[in-house]
């Protein structure tokens, strides 16, 4: 086992060595997560690059029409901003059950995005909220939309030379929704979810104007459900029914049996969930 | 490298592996045996201090995360009134019994009485989230918290 540690002392400086390094390498802001690996042998050889001390990856600001949080944001931040409490609310009340205290004062934003778990807290709400991301290299920015960042079971789209930099929700992505959030845990706090819904939905005299939906835990990353969507949407109402609601679900989740629930259960919660939502 | 940080109220310097685990350093360089490993994942909080004033697990953060911040144990925590008042209360309710996960809780409640010291239940048992405690005396537990926010007031 060897692991190497730098501290890179700007962000460029950061972007220049994870250009050039051949290792597998890691950043380390929070920490939660890579200390927990660390412990267990899950990450031997490799780079550690501390970036916690990088204020250019820290910070939420409003700016053109929308809410710019830094990667390295802590989950404590992120609940106590008055931004976020001001324009997006959702993300305070559904993060609320991120963990506990003691994990919010270091855990950062994109260290659970990047992290990849397909149980990650952040990402349902985010999804539904819209979110981009802002990806970083030494060769410029670019922004992807949070949902075609995972592309499978610990897979990014994330050059080797990129970082995360900044998330960005638009300040009015919740205005007119009525917001919805569940996570289904053993317990409230520090609980790893079994499954969890986020929802956004604009109704005009019980007719779905708008929807959209995200789960996290019931696949091999957390996803928008856009079949179910486009249904929830294009179908009069009085006309909705559950079990075309299953059988699209059926096709979207792919729940499945671990230490913490079973296949049967989550999907099943999951369709309850999504019925109590749309109110059927 | 070497890391400077305050500890208590003292500034210190350790030249140490920046990746150290934070519980280890203040167990076997400061000699601060207060601080518990308990899970060594986060998840029972016994290794509980507070860095830069926010109540952080020692045992999955790392000795560069304090270099230039501020460190208090609960050797630091029993050493202000607030802390005191607290382990009085704990001592009036029987709140401790093995003992184990207590220098966490005495840091978390320290940080709820200052921060907030409201005496409401559910947002204590928000604030304490972090901390288990397997004899499992909550209730107890719950009661001398609100009762030293009680008591915070009062004075």
């Amino acid at each position: 086992m060897s692991i190497t540690f730098s501290k890179p002392s700007t962000l460029t400086e950061l972007l220049e060595a994870i250009d050039r390094t051949e290792k597998k390498h890691y950043l380390l802001a929070g920490g939660t997560d890579i200390n927990v690996q660390l412990k267990n042998g899950f990450i031997e050889t490799c780079t550690i690059l501390y970036i916690n001390h990088l204020e250019e990856l820290k910070g939420i600001e409003e700016k053109n029409g929308t809410i710019c949080i830094g990667a390295s944001t802590t989950l404590e931040q992120l609940l106590s901003n008055n931004l976020i409490k001001q324009h997006l609310p959702y993300i305070q009340t559904s993060l609320k059950t991120f963990a506990s205290p003691l994990i919010q004062s270091t855990a950062t934003i994109a260290g659970n995005i990047a992290n990849g778990s397909p149980t990650n807290d952040v990402s349902p709400p985010l999804l539904v909220l819209d979110a981009d991301l802002e990806l970083l290299s030494i060769n410029g920015t670019r922004t992807i939309p949070l949902s075609s960042f995972y592309k499978g079971y610990k897979q990014f789209e994330l050059k080797p030379n990129e970082i995360i930099s900044h998330i960005i929700v638009n300040t009015h992505s919740q205005s007119g929704f009525t917001t919805f959030y569940r996570k289904v845990g053993a317990r409230n706090a520090l609980a790893i979810s079994k499954l969890t819904i986020a929802g956004l939905k604009k109704t005009n005299n019980n007719r779905i104007e708008e929807i959209r939906l995200a789960t996290g835990s019931l696949n091999e990353y957390p996803r928008l459900l856009h079949l179910l969507e486009e249904y929830l949407t294009g179908t009069p109402p009085g006309k909705i029914s559950k079990e075309e609601i299953e059988t699209i679900l059926r096709q979207e989740i792919t729940p499945i049996s671990d230490l913490r629930s079973d296949r049967d259960y989550r999907f099943r919660v999951c369709l309850n969930l999504v019925l109590e939502f749309v109110d059927l | 490298m070497i890391v400077k940080f305050n500890l208590n109220t003292k500034p210190v310097e350790v030249d140490t592996n920046p990746m150290k685990r934070l519980v280890d350093l203040l167990r076997e360089d400061f000699n601060l045996l207060g601080t518990k490993e308990g899970c060594g994942e986060g998840e029972c909080g016994a290794c509980t201090i507070l860095l830069n004033g926010k109540p952080t697990a020692s045992c999955i953060t790392n000795a560069i995360h304090a270099h230039g911040g501020t460190l208090i144990t609960v050797e630091g925590v029993a050493e202000t009134p607030e802390g005191k008042l607290l382990i009085d209360c704990f001592d009036a309710t029987n709140a401790v019994q093995c003992g184990f996960c207590f220098p966490g809780f005495l840091v978390s409640s320290y940080h709820y009485l200052l921060n907030d010291g409201e005496p409401n239940l559910n947002k204590i048992k928000y604030a304490l989230s972090g901390n288990i405690c397997r004899c499992t005396g909550y209730h107890k537990i719950f009661d001398s918290i609100i009762l030293a926010c009680e008591r915070n007031k009062v004075k």
